[in-house]
């Protein structure tokens, strides 16, 4: 069941998406971010700051280590806002 | 299945570069003649990537320090601090150190990376945060993963996004380490020094400075960025290494708290790890001894970044950094653009650095350029004609 956070938590990404990623559309939000889509450790990480900014949350570097793919960075930037927003 | 094949993407990309002419990565360099004369592909060339700031490498009083220490004491130490590797000149270098930034606490590590390793995984631990500008260097990165702190990054000398990241910690601040560096390698810019110390002092959190690359290029003493910006008296911790001004290899950390003398109980690169052999410390405390009184070669290397940059900005390059310093990098528009530019600059008998991604920030192409004290003004006139030439061919 998609909640209204988890929804302003893809919209957040989508919008990360296209500042940071422009040339990148459409991506399989299952996919191994490294492994699948080929990015590299400096763009994930772009990719969160920008996702940081817009939700006004911190993300520590040592959960991009666990993340593997767009949805599970959804779901812990969902425990992460709701922990800062408790 | 085996265990290299992770490192395939790696090997394709280094074969991307190219198998002709000289190596662009770990450039194999078959001789260093001086401080800005070495050979590479059997011909001799300006070393313009070097990071040899003061030009101190074979300053005579310098090989003499470090040639007297390793007949008198031998070639190394053969332990660790901890253990049999704590020599009087050791101690002493220490002291020099601690005596040059007039605060009560220095310590030694046998890299610069090691003391980024040594200090940050030691001064933060569990249930406390170190704060980070995005574009730190690799060492310290590894020593945030090695802390056990909760490592947060805020964006590249925005001290403003440093602000609302430590507003969200509240209290908590006070046990957060900000970490930005006095000048930064790849695009070779600097901080808003003054900004972040407001930052900080406004939460209550401390500061580490790491002068890797301006520690004897700033200030009237050539202690950094922070002496230059009168800042000495705002941070907590200042880190350096002695393989750039200082012509050796080893690193510090030093600080107004005496109390960083604990650390020297608790960190593992520190403690596990062997001491800098007796040649380097007699040198590095010779090359301390220079840069301190080092006005006139801080005025020689101020002369040839001022006259370098304004003449490759007038070219229409696109740099990295807004003012210049010690370090230029020249934005190209690719990969192909940088490596032509590298061959280019080679060719014409001039050694610099190419930087891709992912070793550059956003993932940038670049040309690297160091600047030394010892560059003369003929070498000068080469890079700038070599610059020239490749901009409009």
């Amino acid at each position: 069941m998609t909640t209204e956070l988890r929804q302003e938590i893809n919209q957040a990404i989508d919008r990360a998406l296209a500042s940071a990623l422009p040339e990148m559309k459409n991506l399989d939000r299952d996919a191994a971010l490294t492994g699948d889509i080929g990015l590299d450790s400096v763009q994930i990480m772009n990719l969160v700051m920008e996702i940081e900014d817009d939700l006004d949350v911190s993300v520590p570097v040592d959960i991009l280590s666990e993340v593997q793919t767009l949805n599970q960075l959804a779901e812990r930037l969902e425990s992460l806002v709701n922990e800062s927003r408790s | 299945m085996s265990l290299f094949d992770k490192f395939q993407k790696l090997a394709e990309a280094r074969s991307g570069l190219g198998q002709d002419g000289p190596a662009p990565i770990a450039t194999p360099i078959e001789r260093v003649d001086s401080a800005t004369r070495g050979w590479i592909g059997g011909h001799e060339v300006i070393l313009a990537g070097t990071n040899n700031y003061l030009g101190l490498t074979f300053h005579p009083e310098v090989i003499t320090a470090g040639t007297r220490a390793m007949t008198e004491l031998g070639s190394g130490t053969t332990g660790s601090r901890m253990a049999n590797g704590s020599y009087a000149a050791h101690q002493a270098l220490e002291a020099e150190l601690a005596a040059a930034f007039g605060w009560p606490s220095a310590i030694v590590f046998s890299t610069g990376y090691q003391a980024n390793l040594g200090a940050l995984s030691t001064l933060v631990g569990q249930d406390e945060y170190l704060l980070l500008d995005s574009d730190s260097h690799a060492s310290i990165y590894d020593g945030a993963r090695m802390s056990n702190a909760q490592t947060i990054r805020f964006r590249h000398n925005d001290p403003e996004n440093l602000d609302r990241r430590l507003s969200r910690l509240g209290e908590d601040a006070r046990r957060a380490l900000v970490v930005i560096e006095g000048l930064y390698s790849m695009l070779g810019d600097q901080p808003p020094l003054a900004e972040f110390v407001e930052v900080k002092n406004k939460h209550k959190a401390w500061l580490m400075v790491d002068e890797a690359h301006s520690f004897g290029v700033f200030g009237e003493r050539g202690l950094g960025l922070t002496e230059q910006t009168g800042l000495l008296g705002q941070v907590d911790f200042i880190v350096g290494t002695f393989s750039k001004s200082l012509a050796g290899i080893g690193g510090f950390c030093v600080s107004p708290h005496a109390e960083l003398e604990l650390m020297r109980l608790a960190s593992r690169p520190y403690i596990f790890t062997a001491s800098p052999s007796p040649a380097v410390i007699a040198s590095t405390r010779k090359a301390l001894e220079l840069l301190v009184n080092g006005q006139e070669l801080r005025s020689s290397l101020h002369r040839n970044i001022n006259r370098l940059y304004d003449e490759v900005k007038a070219m229409g390059y696109e740099l990295g950094s807004p003012i210049p310093g010690p370090v230029m990098a020249i934005i190209l528009p690719d990969r192909a653009t940088a490596l032509g530019h590298w061959k280019g600059l080679l060719n014409a008998g001039i050694y610099a650095n190419l930087m891709i991604p992912p070793a550059t920030p956003s993932g940038l192409n670049l040309l690297r350029i160091s600047l030394s004290a010892a560059h003369t003004d003929t070498d000068i006139d080469k890079i700038i004609k070599a610059l020239h030439d490749l901009r409009n061919n």
